[in-house]
This record gives C-alpha cells, structure tokens and sequence, in this order.
C-alpha cells in the first residue's frame, strides 16, 4: 500500500488498474491478430484472470505490460490452436481466393502475370505505413476473405515471426501445408493492398 | 547500328529466357519459399535469372518484403483500425466484474 509511486508489484494485486492501465493496449494487441472483437476480449480477460492467479511468480521483473503482454500472446496462441483443431483442412487445403486470373492462362504466355494483375511498382516504406491508420483498416479487411487457418497461418507467421515448426504445430498442419498457405495468402494479401491502397494513393 | 544489334541481342536473349525459364506464376512461389526455407543452388539460379527479366516479379518480391517488415514493426504497436480506442464499454465492466468476483 505504501510502496512508491511506480514502483512494482504492490503487495496485493490490482485487476481494476491492470484493466484501465493495459485493457486497451491488450485488446489492440489481440485484435489486430486475432481480427475477431468477441475473440480479442475474451483472450483479455483470460489474460487478467491469468495474471491473478500467476501473480506471485511475476515479482516484479520487468514492467507490468510486458508481462501481461506474454501472457495475452499464449492465450492467442491457444485461440489459435483451438481453431485449427475445430476446423478440418479439407478444403483449405485446395482453394482459397480466385487467383487463377493473376496469369495467363492461353499459351505463349501461360503463366506469365496477367497485365491487369500485374505488380507495379510501391513508393512506401514501412514507416510511413506503419502511422497510417486507414492503411491498417484495408489490411485487415484484405485478410479477412482468406480461409481462417490461412490467415491464422500468415499472422503467426509474419506478424509475430515464428518459426514454421512451431505454426505446423499450433495449427496441427504439414510444413508443405503452410507454404503452400503461406503463398496464397501473399499473393491475395499483395494484390488487393496494391488495388485497395498503393493504386488508390497515387 | 552496334548499338541496334546490341538491343536486338538483348532483346532475344530476354525473349528466350522468359520461355526457358520457370514462369511468373512457379516464379512467385519461389519467393514466398525463399522467405521460409533456403532455395537449393538450381532454385537460386533460376530465380535469379528470372528477375533480371522481370520487373513484375522484382516488384511483387520486394512487396512481399515491404509487407513482412511493415507488420513485423506493427506487431509491437497495435493498430487503431476496427474499434477505434479499444475495449467497449460494455467489454470493460464485463471483465471488471469477473475480475472483482475472482479476487
């Protein structure tokens, strides 16, 4: 009760603060992965509820949000994992979005990008994107027609960096299924960001 | 007229590469591969090649690339898009409540 100003942990737990100091920060956290608001809430207040019961074990090592944010991305993870267990991969397995128009289908040139479909060419870096809010609202929007487990697939992937062994086994996918979900769920990311946004900017 | 020729040289050997080499379509499934595995040296070559014709390809790579990088550094900022400020109100006392009665 009388620890110092910021100084961490108090003697008893304080869920109330945790709530108003981290809720909306966790709750941005989940969202943006797991693109689902019922979702996200639940995974934070799994995560709090957590954070109670593991209370003792945290002591005070490194900053508060830091560890709630360990424990939120477990609870992702397990979201995650559930889904992929709910789902047979079925037809995940052999469609996904319409992308066969992407290439020429008529020989001489079959297989070569289709010129409406065509890549051009970006001006943007990562920061500059990385600010703009209403970019961040068509990504999410682009990802959301792909299959959930692709889209799980490319969030765990390029978002949060893991390793493919360990997506194969949240997932409880094949490591040729992942890239084969991986690149369709790039090729559709791509082109409809370019459609939706780099076309739009210009 | 060297430099016609040369053109002309260039052009060919372009032409000829575009019908030898694997297409745009198994092209950019070695990219998004190159980004999980490392390609064999046969892989590499062929890539290689590839884009040195293809300024599609070398766009869409460096897009695939632009992207990774772009969510990789949103992943430590969450985003503001959807819902705006963050939990709902209603979300916010749901949890308060359960949190009290646990405590």
């Amino acid at each position: 009760m009388n620890a110092p100003q910021g100084k961490f942990p108090a003697e008893s737990p304080d869920p109330g603060r945790w709530l108003d100091d981290h809720g909306d920060y966790l709750f941005k956290y989940a969202v943006f992965r797991l693109r689902d608001n019922n979702a996200a809430e639940d995974a934070v207040q799994e995560t709090f509820l957590a954070a109670l019961k593991a209370y003792k074990q945290f002591e005070g090592r490194g900053s508060e949000r830091t560890w709630l944010v360990g424990i939120l991305k477990h609870k992702i993870v397990d979201h995650f994992r559930r889904s992929g267990r709910e789902a047979p991969l079925g037809e995940e397995a052999d469609e996904g979005p319409e992308h066969r128009e992407f290439f020429e289908r008529p020989e001489p040139w079959q297989g070569h990008w289709n010129n409406d479909y065509a890549p051009s060419e970006w001006h943007a870096t990562p920061a500059e994107l990385i600010e703009r809010s209403d970019f961040w609202k068509i990504f999410n929007d682009c990802l959301s027609p792909l299959p959930q487990r692709t889209a799980s697939a490319f969030t765990l992937r390029e978002v949060d960096g893991l390793k493919s062994e360990e997506i194969c086994e949240i997932l409880s996918i094949k490591v040729n299924n992942l890239w084969v979900m991986l690149h369709r769920a790039r090729l559709h990311l791509r082109n409809c960001l370019e459609l939706n946004w780099f076309r739009s900017e210009e | 007229m060297a430099l016609k020729l040369y053109d002309k040289l260039k052009h060919s050997i372009r032409y000829w590469l575009l019908r030898t080499l694997p297409t745009c379509q198994q092209t950019v499934e070695k990219i998004s591969q190159s980004m999980e595995r490392p390609l064999s040296l046969r892989e590499r070559i062929d890539l290689k090649l590839h884009l040195w014709i293809c300024a599609w390809c070398q766009w869409y790579m460096e897009h695939l690339h632009l992207i990774r990088e772009t969510a990789r550094a949103k992943a430590v900022e969450p985003s503001d898009f959807v819902s705006g400020a963050g939990l709902s109100n209603e979300a916010r006392e749901r949890i308060r409540r359960r949190l009290t009665n646990e405590n």
